[in-house]
């Protein structure tokens, strides 16, 4: 399907491009705005790829309750302290080397790996939401269950890290 | 499996004890309950069960790392009462991460499977990063567990995007699955399931902090709460450990002569920066950092050389580092207390006025030194032995300098506490029960020291 | 019965009613140049503020509130995430066998138990600072 081609040109434009304005953007809140349309963007790609439940999730758990919890992040902060963080001209020099290597090899990873097989991701139908849970109840029920250890302990640390006791 | 599910249940009745109120239940009942757990959990030996389509296996490996898990649990327990002493409150929150965290590395130490793997390992670092900020007025705490968050949360997307580039090329996530596609690559193992294997790697060496990953160990063992620095240098490393040991083991096994460069040059760096960095530190609290990255060091010497007994031996390793750190980090604990600072000369006098608490730090201090015969030289000298035996002389010259640069910073409180000159710092005055035991505990390291076949051989 | 095949262009329509969305607010917002009356707007410092409702503006709204709220955003996630599971649960209940039903009894029983504390240790409470 072309028109799909396009679009995932345009969403990956979109994606990229707004993750750069996180990292760019002066203002704290244009920086949230901004990864919000990240996730949108992302949020088309699953489509793309047909991961119905993920594209869905995506949008719900990341656009919707985790961006909350960033505004509140940066509303928590005491915005009023202007100015930037100093950071050393060896830091920025190292940090940058270190990440660009990063990419480089991870283009040259990906380069070097060649799909023998082009699946076309918009038959695949294990993204639905059907099929995901009939192999997250059977086959990894015990993940799930102890994801639900994980949701607890986070309960726990949010209350305690909230409460004003000392310990 | 059935400690993963007997765990649970005893963090939720604390968190029921605990929000009613009842502050006396709690210690007593978390004491059963992990005793119990040890039962349960030992009671698997032998039998190597695979739960839900491999999952889970418990097998002799996962078992015996759990029991080690269980049992820091049990010491770190021991001294809660006494480094939460003044506190009203029934900690509940506290001791239940506490108890996530050791359900967490149960779940590292036995996973057949990278999603539960992920899934345990989030549970250990969570309870981590909440515990090392649990001291909440204190800024060093505060910052302890911002820098931990930050960090870990950063490796974690590595090793969670290394995750994402083994599946996507092997197809699966089962660990013997994914060797299965290595053996049908032939020797044509695709790059990119290459960088996904070390990507999971640079993970892991955050965890364990091994040394270009280890810029974080150092604030944030200071910052944190010293009972909770003793319980995550030992849970944090024991369970990263096991998960290391068996992702190679299992999952990488057949690419494992093309990993030992990669291993041994972190296993290097890490022995020197570890010790020599640990030898300028004046507060104990960071020297037992740097220490600890210096023992993830020799860890990984265990990963590089593999033989019928690297894993007895791995298993002996760190049970003797567990017992000599949380021992030391009782006798710290108890003089941070009383002298308020972490720094060497709280030490001065301390074989005069408390003789007990003495002996068990310069044990425990000895023991990590590596000084024949305590359990920590044991544990070396097995483990040199094995990495020589390998073809690895140069790594075991560089590991034995490491060792004795590290007598160096290891003696110092030893040296203070029994002939500092000057004037001695007055007594502590700690339960007997405390007394009892460190003196068990350090009997134990002298113990293990005669008998270390009996532990290796187990694996 | 056999199951639906899905493909990425069923959601064609959902594409086309956020560009209609996206499309009505550029449009209106294009258009009010043109509807309004022919005479320059009137701007004053007083009609450009941000909440202009007849009392002065005091200080500015970049200062940090309690940390309760966050504590409820917090606790708001994990809920919504909890709740997320329930879907393909949901989906698949008609071909479930006793097991599963089981499997998600035990999660939502840990979920009802952390709800349990929360409650209990009164981190939903707003008056007691006492």
């Amino acid at each position: 399907m072309i028109f799909s081609k396009y679009l995932f040109f345009i969403l990956s434009f979109i994606a990229i491009y707004a993750a750069l304005k996180v990292l760019i953007s002066k203002k704290p809140m244009h920086s949230v705005l901004y990864l919000t349309l990240t996730f949108f963007a992302i949020g088309g790609h699953y489509i793309l790829l047909n991961a119905q439940f993920l594209a869905v999730v995506h949008i719900i758990v990341y656009a919707g309750a985790i961006m909350v919890l960033f505004i509140y992040t940066v509303m928590l902060l005491n915005l009023n302290i202007q100015g930037e963080f100093p950071k050393s001209r060896l830091a920025k020099f190292a940090s940058a080397i270190a990440g660009g290597i990063l990419l480089f090899t991870l283009i040259a990873v990906f380069r070097s790996y060649d799909l023998k097989v082009l699946a076309d991701p918009s038959l695949n139908q294990i993204g639905l939401v059907k099929n995901l849970g009939k192999i997250l109840f059977q086959d990894y029920y015990l993940p799930f269950e102890l994801s639900s250890i994980l949701f607890l302990a986070a309960m726990v640390g949010a209350v305690m890290l909230g409460k004003k006791d000392i310990y | 499996m059935k400690a993963i599910i007997a765990l649970s249940i005893l963090a939720v009745l604390n968190m029921f004890f605990g929000v009613r109120k009842m502050k006396k239940v709690l210690l007593p009942l978390i004491f059963i309950g992990l005793i119990i757990t040890m039962i349960l959990n030992i009671s698997d030996w032998g039998k190597s069960v695979h739960y839900f389509n491999e999952m889970f296996i418990a097998d002799n490996f996962s078992i015996a790392f759990s029991s080690v898990l269980i049992l820091i649990g049990i010491l770190i327990f021991m001294f809660a009462n006494i480094y939460y002493k003044g506190v009203e409150r029934p900690l509940e929150d506290i001791y239940a991460l506490i108890l996530f965290a050791i359900i967490g590395g149960i779940v590292m130490a036995s996973f057949g499977n990278l999603i539960l793997f992920f899934v345990g390992l989030e549970t250990l670092s969570i309870s981590f990063y909440v515990l090392a900020g649990s001291k909440k007025f204190d800024i060093a705490s505060n910052e302890a567990a911002m820098k931990y968050f930050l960090t870990g949360s950063f490796a974690t997307g590595f090793l969670l995007f290394g995750i994402a580039l083994v599946y996507g090329v092997s197809g699966s996530f089962n660990l013997e699955a994914i060797n299965t596609y290595i053996l049908g690559c032939n020797g044509n193992v695709p790059m990119i399931f290459i960088a996904g294997m070390l990507l999971i790697f640079i993970g892991m060496s955050f965890k364990i902090a091994a040394v270009p990953f280890h810029f974080w160990s150092p604030d944030v063992y200071t910052g944190s709460p010293t009972l909770i620095t003793a319980f995550m240098t030992t849970a944090g490393k024991v369970a990263s450990i096991a998960a290391f040991y068996r992702l190679i083991t299992i999952a990488f096994i057949s690419l494992h002569s093309e990993l030992t460069t990669t291993l041994t040059v972190i296993a290097v760096l890490t022995i020197i920066v570890g010790n020599l960095s640990a030898v300028y530190q004046d507060n104990l609290k960071r020297m037992f950092a740097y220490s600890g990255v210096a023992q993830s060091g020799y860890l990984l010497m265990a990963l590089i050389v593999l033989g019928p007994k690297s894993a007895g031996i791995l298993l002996f390793f760190v049970l003797s580092y567990v017992i000599a750190t949380i021992t030391a980090f009782a006798v710290l604990m108890l003089i941070r207390e009383e002298r308020g600072t972490f720094f060497i000369p709280a030490f001065r006098g301390l074989a005069k006025n408390n003789p007990v608490e003495a002996f068990a730090m310069a044990i425990a201090m000895m023991s990590l030194a590596g000084i024949p015969p305590l359990a920590g030289f044991m544990a070396k000298y097995n483990l040199f032995v094995l990495t020589a035996e390998g073809g690895y002389t140069w790594l075991v010259v560089v590991a034995v300098i490491g060792s004795m640069i590290s007598i160096y910073f290891y003696f110092k409180p030893i040296l203070a506490s029994y002939f500092s000159e000057g004037e001695p710092q007055h007594k502590i005055e700690s339960s007997v029960n405390f007394k009892i035991n460190i003196l068990v505990l350090s009997i134990l390291m002298i113990l293990l020291g005669f008998l270390p076949q009996v532990i290796i051989n187990l694996l | 019965m056999t199951d639906k095949i899905y493909v990425p262009a069923d959601y064609v329509p959902i594409l086309i009613q956020s560009l209609v969305a996206l499309g009505f607010v550029a449009l209106t917002m294009f258009a009010t140049h043109f509807i309004s009356s022919k005479r320059k707007r009137i701007r004053t410092l007083r009609k450009d503020e941000n909440f202009e409702c007849g009392i002065e503006v005091q200080g500015n709204a970049r200062f940090p509130f309690s940390v309760k709220y966050f504590l409820v955003a917090i606790l708001f996630v994990l809920f919504d995430v909890e709740i997320i599971f329930f879907y393909p649960w949901a989906i698949n209940f008609l071909q479930m066998e006793w097991r599963e039903f089981f499997v998600m009894l035990l999660f939502v029983a840990l979920l009802l138990f952390g709800f349990y504390y929360i409650y209990e240790k009164g981190a939903l409470e707003w008056n007691n600072d006492e």
